[in-house]
């Protein structure tokens, strides 16, 4: 895949649909001696999805489970929805019913076997430089970022300048924050 | 990561005139991520040595303030009160009409101003100021306008490194080190 056709296909993305586990996160866990869990995540995401939601796309998170990390993330980072599945496809069937979008609108970043059918589906699939190999043989676009780092900011950078309404996020951003 | 080729000389010129080193929180003094964990409690991790430059800067009369926008919690603040810096504007909206304020309070021309940054809203900023730095990681558009890219990545001792830096140019680092090495710095 050229990076012309990525351009051409991220031109046409209304919604973006985000694996949290390996896109969000670089997949480590953390656990303390008393049992409780951390992730690590990146604030470069937090400013990827709210140029996103200022452009008017829409992003949601798509995980088989969604566990109260992943909320918190999803208030952190102004995500209304949160779908907890391992049945992407028909995730992908039901949120484009509901909002009247088809494939080629949607974009989809995900790092894993999963992952590659929604991949396939997908107007722009996307997938983080440490994804796996079948999940990168997929993809349109691999991010020069690896997972967990800012794959986000990097998408909604490419996506908004492949729509020309980079700048003027940017400019607005940098006087309202986010 | 990309690296842009820098006149050192002319940054060492600017330096010599910073009186107010303004700096970004996340990306800068952090390596922009954060834990969370299964309560919604959040960490950051900052670096000591970091400290060492802010505190060398305010024993020598340079004035050190944080502009932050993207906290969530107040990271930002907690290390500006574990530092004693009174300075620490944290979630501000539009950083160049903070610092334009502080200018003005202060006294002080944009020339005389020496900001850090690593990100796209830094960079209206870092067109403006005297001595416009960046961290090693910070986004390319960032690093081509900076005078200045430090060595060290976010977190991991910019503000160490553009201390020495800093007063070196100003020729204050020799008398600083001698001084620190016999009372301490606290």
């Amino acid at each position: 895949m050229t990076k012309q056709a990525a351009i051409k296909k991220a031109k046409k993305v209304k919604f973006a649909i985000l694996d949290i586990h390996g896109v969000l996160t670089d997949l480590t866990l953390y656990y303390t001696d008393d049992g409780k869990k951390s992730e690590i995540y990146s604030l470069h995401d937090r400013l990827g999805c709210a140029a996103l939601k200022e452009a008017g796309i829409e992003a949601a998170f798509l995980t088989s489970k969604v566990t109260r990390i992943d909320q918190y993330i999803g208030s952190i980072y102004k995500i209304d929805r949160l779908y907890g599945t391992s049945a992407k496809m028909s995730q992908l069937d039901e949120i484009e019913k509901e909002l009247g979008l088809t494939d080629e609108e949607f974009c989809y970043v995900g790092d894993e076997i999963i992952d590659i059918g929604i991949m396939k589906r997908v107007g722009l699939a996307v997938a983080p430089a440490d994804a796996s190999t079948e999940a990168k043989a997929v993809a349109d676009y691999i991010t020069k970022t690896p997972g967990g780092r800012g794959v986000v900011r990097e998408l909604a950078e490419f996506i908004l300048r492949a729509q020309g309404k980079w700048d003027t996020v940017v400019e607005k951003l940098s006087k309202i924050g986010y | 990561m990309t690296s842009f080729k820098k006149d050192l000389n002319k940054a060492i010129e600017k330096a010599k005139r910073v009186k107010l080193v303004a700096q970004d929180v996340h990306g800068v003094l952090t390596n922009n991520t954060f834990f969370c964990d299964v309560e919604g409690r959040r960490q950051y991790s900052f670096l000591h040595q970091d400290g060492f430059g802010h505190l060398s800067f305010k024993r020598l009369g340079t004035e050190v303030a944080f502009l932050d926008t993207t906290s969530i919690d107040n990271e930002g603040l907690y290390r500006a009160q574990e530092l004693k810096l009174e300075s620490c504007y944290h979630r501000v909206k539009d950083k160049m009409a903070k610092l334009k304020e502080l200018e003005k309070e202060l006294g002080i021309s944009p020339e005389e101003v020496c900001y850090v940054g690593c990100d796209i809203t830094d960079l209206a900023i870092m067109k403006r100021v005297g001595l416009a730095v960046a961290p090693a990681d910070a986004i390319d558009e960032v690093k081509k306008v900076a005078d200045y890219v430090t060595t060290a990545s976010g977190g991991r001792g910019v503000i160490r490194e553009l201390c020495e830096f800093v007063l070196k140019a100003q020729g204050r680092w020799e008398n600083w080190v001698e001084e620190v090495a016999k009372m301490g710095y606290k």
